[in-house]
């Protein structure tokens, strides 16, 4: 989405004046140009291992909440049980590594198709259920998913279908790609990733899926009488959604080393559900605060000694807030609040300066002052 | 397979369970016709009530005014959402209006972990004096605390039923689960009803709240697996029918509680309320016909 909008944009800015809409697109590809270097270049020598971590888990939920908000905010389907889908991806991705030898990267892509094989199947027959009753359903899969995930367990390099052996006393870590095997490393890697399902999820949205999408999303009959085939664009949404979620998955698999059925809770899918909404459903900007209000905050509150229970609070009081006044979300409104600042700012610093050559101007003209 | 006898015990507190359930909801089912809302909150209301009333009964306070008070701050929790998110949030749509009740589910949730941490002190839970008294019928043994359970289920679902038949606030919920606007013309009070329906559905948290503290408090299983049991009995009457709920929240109890003894199938028996809504919804969803934009917002 930087590069080649950049590029595009860049072009037309050297030869005539830009037109506002245009500088706009010009600063938010710049800025996210620049952020994506720092991710990539930057940060990594900086930080220590305990925050390549964090910044890790914060490029794969970047992934899980790209996922959701093109659910909840450009098809308006609520998925209440987002997380299950990424135990879902999470579990293949770590079978697949233990049982194969196959590149890292092929895994990755392996997982995300099973989840999306698997997440399609199950809304199948639930895509008849129209917005409450289909987000209840996603909220009873994702209880049934947590139900079985806690007796089948995580793959821990046992044999058989499951690849769980209690036994065991030391579990082998799942494996990284070779290329990625330090921590910084799989940072960057992940990072790629994250920008790899982003640059698809644009593409769906600028072209004919993105465009049938918002068209259901104002409203089914509408757009069912304007000829789209609104069960199959649904189902595209809902696949697509669920693929970058499986590799995301994969990619925690790889990240995390060892899995747990108690890492997937239910509460999880709702407070994911929260912070996609917080961090703003409607853009794709909205998703990377989402990430880092998942796992970013989290860690710093870890360090600093604050109990967690807190965030809970602050994203319920969050979820209220951002339904009731502000659906946009931190993406949306935060841009906007800073318009205005700024706007204050500026009216502050020029108001002395600039009343001054105002008067100038006028008693020049008008050779004296009129009073 | 475990034989008959393996089975019985289970019967009768799988029909307490259920008892729980469907008075649950029927709490539910109440307040989404007269306002719309699905009340997602209300297993983290009930946990909340039922903690407040423990920890009064720890601090020695007699155990009736610990129950009075879960059930009254539950009726009033809930009331004081519906007074101001109500309004808020009217003409925004169910489903909107249901994910609002999370961000709510997730403030007391985190607000009961700061509260009562679950590694600290002793398990907190509830007791009734009626939990050792009760009577035997063939060699299974039926405390009290079952009867009440299961009675208060039916009780409750019969004198809701009874109250929206015949009284007139029960009256103008039906009105308005039909109709608002047109209700609203007819001159009836929509905000007081609206209120009403938030706080009988608030109690009835509390009173679910209370009994499933016995024996023990937990705040994720009271939050989700409770709302999610009640909600799927309550999706499986199309949230409509209050009979339906009562039988639906039974066989959902009575199913989850008789799998305990089959070895192969007990690991999963919470997952009884998600197969048996999700079967019942996508069976009765095959004749559905297109939408009306009107109902889903």
């Amino acid at each position: 989405m930087s590069m080649i909008d950049t590029a595009r944009h860049a072009a037309p800015a050297a030869s005539s004046r830009l037109p506002p809409m245009d500088r706009r697109s010009l600063i938010s590809t710049t800025v996210i140009a620049a952020a994506l270097l720092l991710a990539l270049f930057a940060l990594p020598p900086l930080m220590s291992l305990y925050y390549t971590d964090t910044m890790t888990q914060v490029a794969i939920y970047s992934i899980v909440a790209l996922g959701l908000g093109l659910l909840v905010g450009r098809v308006g389907l609520y998925s209440l049980g987002q997380l299950a889908v990424l135990a879902i991806g999470a579990w293949t991705g770590a079978r697949l590594l233990f049982a194969t030898g196959q590149p890292f990267i092929l895994v990755l892509i392996e997982a995300g198709l099973v989840t999306m094989i698997i997440g399609s199947l199950i809304t199948l027959p639930a895509l008849r259920l129209r917005g409450l009753y289909l987000a209840l359903i996603t909220l009873m899969l994702a209880g049934a998913v947590t139900v079985i995930l806690a007796t089948v367990n995580f793959p821990n390099g046992g044999g058989g279908f499951s690849g769980y052996n209690g036994n065991q006393l030391h579990t082998p870590h799942i494996r990284r790609p070779s290329f990625a095997g330090t921590d910084p490393a799989f940072y960057r890697f992940s990072v790629i990733v994250a920008i790899v399902m982003f640059l698809l999820v644009f593409i769906h949205l600028r072209t004919r899926p993105g465009r049938a999408w918002a068209a259901i999303k104002q409203s089914e009959p509408a757009a069912l009488a304007a000829g789209i085939n609104t069960t199959f664009y649904k189902l595209w949404a809902l696949a697509l959604s669920a693929f970058v979620t499986g590799v995301a998955g994969a990619l925690l698999a790889g990240a995390d080393g060892q899995l747990y059925s108690i890492d997937f809770p239910v509460q999880n899918s709702i407070s994911l559900l929260a912070v996609v909404l917080v961090g703003g459903a409607f853009s794709l900007a909205g998703a990377v605060v989402a990430a880092f209000l998942q796992s970013f905050v989290p860690a710093l509150l870890q360090v600093w000694g604050v109990q967690q229970d807190w965030l809970t609070i602050i994203f319920g009081i969050g979820v209220l807030q951002v339904l009731a006044t502000a659906p946009g979300g931190i993406a949306d409104q935060f841009p906007k609040d800073m318009m205005k600042l700024y706007g204050l700012i500026s009216r502050l610093w020029r108001r002395p300066t600039a009343a001054k050559p105002a008067g100038v101007a006028a008693t020049e003209a008008k050779g004296g002052d009129p009073a | 397979m475990p034989s008959w006898a393996d089975f019985q015990p289970f019967i009768v507190t799988g029909l307490a369970l259920g008892g729980i359930y469907a008075l649950s909801g029927v709490g539910l089912v109440v307040l989404y016709r007269a306002t719309g809302v699905l009340n997602l909150a209300f297993g983290a209301v009930g946990a909340m009530g039922g903690f407040i009333a423990w920890q009064l009964i720890h601090d020695g306070v007699p155990g009736w005014v610990g129950w009075l008070a879960c059930i009254l701050f539950s009726g009033l929790l809930t009331l004081a959402y519906g007074l101001v998110f109500g309004p808020a949030l009217a003409g925004r749509g169910p489903l909107v209006q249901a994910v609002a009740t999370l961000g709510l589910t997730l403030v007391l949730f985190g607000a009961m972990d700061l509260a009562w941490p679950t590694s600290a002190g002793q398990a907190p839970g509830i007791t009734f004096p009626t939990d050792n008294g009760g009577f035997t019928i063939g060699q299974v043994q039926v405390t009290w605390t079952n009867v009440i359970e299961l009675g208060a289920g039916v009780l409750i679902t019969v004198a809701t039923g009874a109250f929206l038949r015949y009284s007139k606030l029960g009256t103008a919920m039906r009105a308005m689960a039909n109709d608002r606007e047109i209700t609203a013309t007819l001159g009836v009070p929509v905000r007081r009803v609206e209120a009403a329906a938030w706080f009988g559905c608030g109690l009835l948290s509390g009173i679910a709240g209370v009994m499933l503290g016995d024996p023990s408090l937990d705040a994720t299983t009271l939050t989700f697996t409770v709302v999610i049991s009640s909600l799927a009995a309550a999706l499986i009457a199309r949230l409509r029918s209050i009979p339906v709920t009562l039988v639906a929240a039974l066989v959902i109890g009575l199913v989850h509680d008789l799998l305990t003894p089959i070895q192969q199938l007990s690991n999963y028996q919470n997952m009884t309320p998600f197969v048996l809504a999700a079967v019942v919804l996508l069976v009765a969803s095959r004749s559905q016909v297109m939408t009306r934009s009107r109902e889903e917002g």
